[in-house]
């Protein structure tokens, strides 16, 4: 196959849109996190409790829809506890986030092993799978049709998500209270806005939202769960963030790109070229374009 | 508030706006804020509160604004008593701040700033529409001209304090607090503020003042209560009192104040800076051909608002810039990127302008801050091991001589008040006896005797016949100290004038805002 008929294939469109839908919807996640002053960085952990949470649900009720609901749960959950360690008890924010991430890894290797007496997959259980979505009237618009017709509900629900939370953010008063906790948490205050609440909002909903990722793992990518399955996605998701600059939709342009160099590492290895060669390249786009980045914000004078 | 609401109330006059009643605030520490502080302010007055540092005002702002809460007495609002201690006391209240250190968060829109905390909703969106049309009305009704959709960080000082009235004054607010509310800015800013303040108080709102500038108070302020260590000293009618009573009143004993009489110097100048141009990423500290000399004994003043170019003035001068180009001659040598190490060793000392980043260390004792900076002091040190005993001594006779006031010098530096801290850091910069003093925002925030002391000593350094560089928006404290005066704006000289005694803050009003002196 050559390089270009790669590009043209579907197939590569739609690997490009699994790769994206978890790393966007934690990287929302983690955004919404961020602009409140509390940055996630226990996502990592939330959407392996998710995956978990997902995957364990619906094999014991069979709807795919009510794990699901179980894995938003399970991630808001640990957002609240994350909040309620910063801001009840004075725990430091990144520890909180290294705590969840190495508790909800741990925990969660016990928790499959008490559901199915296996430390490593969760292959016994029967769990569900989110379905996929055929566009009405649009997957019979040829050329177009099959490209964005028929992939995961989540990854409708991923997009769909970005102009929402832009919304949120920009227009909303809850947004307003949160891009003003996040600047200056004493000012938020003075003015009787309760900057704990805020946070604690935050964080749930960046824990759900991160436990819908994991969902989207356990239940779409792959149907099973499988010990620390999200190999490093929650921190990837970190990276996109910062490259998005904060923004929703920046952030939408961020996962592209790393989803687009994630599907090169796995088509390229068709081609025979080194394993783990390919596999640094998800790590070293972010790196590299967070360099220059930084480096213009450098180069450009301070506005006043 | 309105007519009618009390009337059985009003048969002895109309009651107090705010009135104050025996509140005390001692904190958790054992410190003892305010003690049995009562008065009253009348309802649609303006009305000083003056004091020292540390002499309550501000606790007693935040008691009333619902920040803290009293440990003893009650606050009652026309004629009501009322409980500070409920969510969104303020708010409900009508009671707006206006912080010394702006509230306003700098990344949101001037309309953000105002509507946070209680945004007009439609549909669960904010209701932009709405929004903008209250600030215009609010902007319009008080004459105080913002742009609604500007992002306010990156408005000027005095346009944000617009937005920080304006944002005080958005919940039907009747009380105004104002603490020091003219730091930031010019003197025709300031007089531009004090007639809108006027107006406000013509639209029915009681304004609480609090200063530590007389001349402002006295302008501004029908009545004054001054505060003393958390006590009221006492309370006056302004046009009753002279200067030097209410003054008496803030410090609890006479006190004078005198401008020093300034010298003509002649002769070599110690320090001559020619056309030096300094380069930066903040526009704040870039200079544009800076000339600048400064003889043996003379104190040089440098005005400015805030952000003018003093900071990059200060660093070509300490060792921590590098010109783009121009000459900096220190006693005949070229120092144009000298390092610091090479400025002090030719006898340059600093007294910085925050001295808990670049003075001292917070967290070191009151000995390890008094010998930075000396290692290698043969005084202080036997091969690698530190002296202990004599440098003990050695900080002792300057604790004494500075009368710093510490429980002993073993004491964490933070644990001192801000005039005993500066006292302490300008000990150890005049220990050296130095030839060249920077001295940059050398009193502020600290207390009047404080303030006194580091003056009395800048001067003492510049008899001794050093040349002392004095960069201050303290106004008075400029026109009180300096020989000759420097005004800066945007990074330029804008006029080099002579100390005499028709030199006035309104006459360097105009060089300050780059009216005059502009090419």
């Amino acid at each position: 196959m050559t390089g270009l008929a790669i590009i043209t294939d579907p197939a590569t469109f739609a690997t490009v849109l699994r790769v994206m839908t978890p790393l966007l919807i934690a990287a929302l996640g983690i955004l919404i996190s961020d602009r409140a002053g509390v940055f996630n960085l226990g996502m990592e952990g939330m959407m392996l409790t998710g995956a978990l949470a997902g995957v364990l649900v619906s094999a014991w009720t069979g709807s795919a829809w009510l794990g699901l609901s179980a894995a938003i749960v399970a991630g808001g959950l640990i957002g609240a506890l994350m909040a309620f360690a910063v801001n009840g008890l004075g725990a430091n924010l990144i520890i909180a986030g290294i705590a969840v991430n190495l508790a909800a890894s741990s925990g969660t290797t016990l928790g499959l092993f008490f559901a199915t007496g296996d430390k490593g997959m969760s292959g016994a259980l029967r769990s569900g799978v989110m379905p996929s979505l055929d566009l009405p009237f649009v997957r019979d618009i040829p050329g177009i049709g099959p490209l964005v017709s028929g992939h995961n509900v989540l990854t409708y629900g991923a997009l769909l998500a970005v102009p929402l939370i832009s919304l949120m953010m920009a227009r909303t008063a809850f947004g307003l209270r949160i891009r003003a906790v996040g600047v200056d948490p004493k000012a938020a205050a003075t003015v009787g806005i309760s900057v704990k609440l805020i946070q604690l909002q935050a964080l749930v909903l960046s824990g759900m939202l991160g436990g819908m990722a994991g969902a989207y793992l356990s239940m779409g990518y792959v149907s099973w769960f499988a010990q620390d399955m999200t190999a490093g996605r929650g921190f990837i998701a970190i990276a996109i963030e910062v490259m998005g600059m904060g923004t929703a939709w920046g952030t939408l342009a961020a996962t592209i790109v790393i989803a687009i160099a994630e599907t090169l590492a796995i088509t390229m290895q068709t081609f025979g070229l080194p394993n783990e060669l390919m596999q640094m390249i998800p790590y070293v786009v972010p790196i590299v374009i967070l360099t220059i980045w930084t480096a213009r914000g450098r180069a450009r004078p301070a506005g006043r | 508030m309105t007519d009618g609401r009390d009337d059985g109330e009003r048969a002895a006059g109309p009651a107090p706006a705010v009135a104050f009643d025996r509140i005390s605030k001692t904190y958790a520490n054992g410190t003892v804020a305010l003690r049995d502080v009562s008065f009253s302010v009348p309802a649609r007055t303006i009305h000083a509160i003056c004091g020292e540092n540390g002499a309550g005002k501000s606790t007693l702002m935040k008691i009333l604004f619902g920040l803290e809460e009293p440990t003893g007495g009650r606050i009652w609002l026309d004629g009501r008593p009322v409980s500070t201690a409920t969510r969104d006391f303020a708010g409900r209240h009508g009671i707006g701040m206006v912080h010394q250190h702006f509230s306003l968060i700098p990344t949101l829109s001037v309309t953000e700033n105002i509507i946070l905390g209680h945004e007009p909703g439609k549909g669960g969106l904010i209701d932009r529409a709405a929004a903008r049309a209250r600030v215009e009305m609010l902007s319009r009704r008080y004459g105080l001209a913002v742009d609604p959709d500007a992002v306010t960080g990156r408005l000027p000082v005095a346009a944000q304090q617009k937005v920080e009235i304006l944002k005080a004054l958005s919940r039907d607010t009747r009380i105004l607090i104002l603490d020091e509310p003219t730091a930031v800015l010019s003197p025709p800013e300031i007089n531009e503020l004090f007639s809108r303040l006027r107006d406000l108080s013509q639209h029915g709102i009681t304004i609480l003042f609090i200063s530590h500038k007389l001349n402002e108070v006295r302008s501004l302020a029908e009545t004054v209560t001054v505060l003393r260590a958390g006590q009221l000293a006492g309370a006056a009618r302004l046009a009753d009192v002279p200067d030097n009573m209410i003054m008496q009143m803030v410090m609890g004993r006479p006190v004078e104040i005198t401008r020093r009489q300034p010298r003509q110097v002649t002769g070599e100048p110690l320090l001559a800076m020619s056309d030096a141009s300094l380069a930066s990423r903040d526009p704040a500290d870039r200079l544009q051909s800076i000339d600048l000399v400064i003889h043996p004994g003379e104190i040089v003043g440098v005005a400015g608002v805030d952000g003018s170019g003093q900071r990059g003035l200060v660093s070509l001068v300490t060792g921590t810039a590098r010109p783009v180009s121009g000459s900096i001659r220190f006693d005949g040598e070229d120092m144009a990127g000298a390092s610091t190490a090479r400025w002090r060793a030719r006898g340059m000392a600093h007294l910085p302008s925050d001295r808990f980043t670049q003075g001292g260390v917070p967290a070191l004792t009151l000995t390890d801050n008094a010998i930075a900076g000396t290692d290698g002091d043969k005084r202080f040190q036997r091969g690698p091991f530190l002296r202990r005993g004599a440098i003990s001594r050695a900080v002792a006779a300057m604790v004494e001589d500075y009368s710093v006031r510490a429980l002993s010098i073993g004491e964490r530096l933070d644990s001192l008040s801000g005039g005993n801290v500066q006292k302490l850091i300008a000990a150890r910069e005049l220990a050296t006896e130095p030839r060249f003093l920077i001295a940059d925002q050398p009193t502020r925030g600290i207390d009047v005797a404080a303030a006194a002391f580091i003056h009395k000593r800048i001067v003492d350094a510049a008899e001794r016949g050093a040349a002392v560089l004095l960069v201050t928006a303290d106004l008075d404290e400029l026109l009180r100290l300096s020989d000759r005066v420097v005004v800066m704006f945007a990074g330029r000289i804008t006029a080099v004038l002579a100390n005499e005694a028709q030199l006035t803050p309104e006459r360097l009003g105009p060089f300050m805002l780059g009216l005059e002196g502009m090419p």
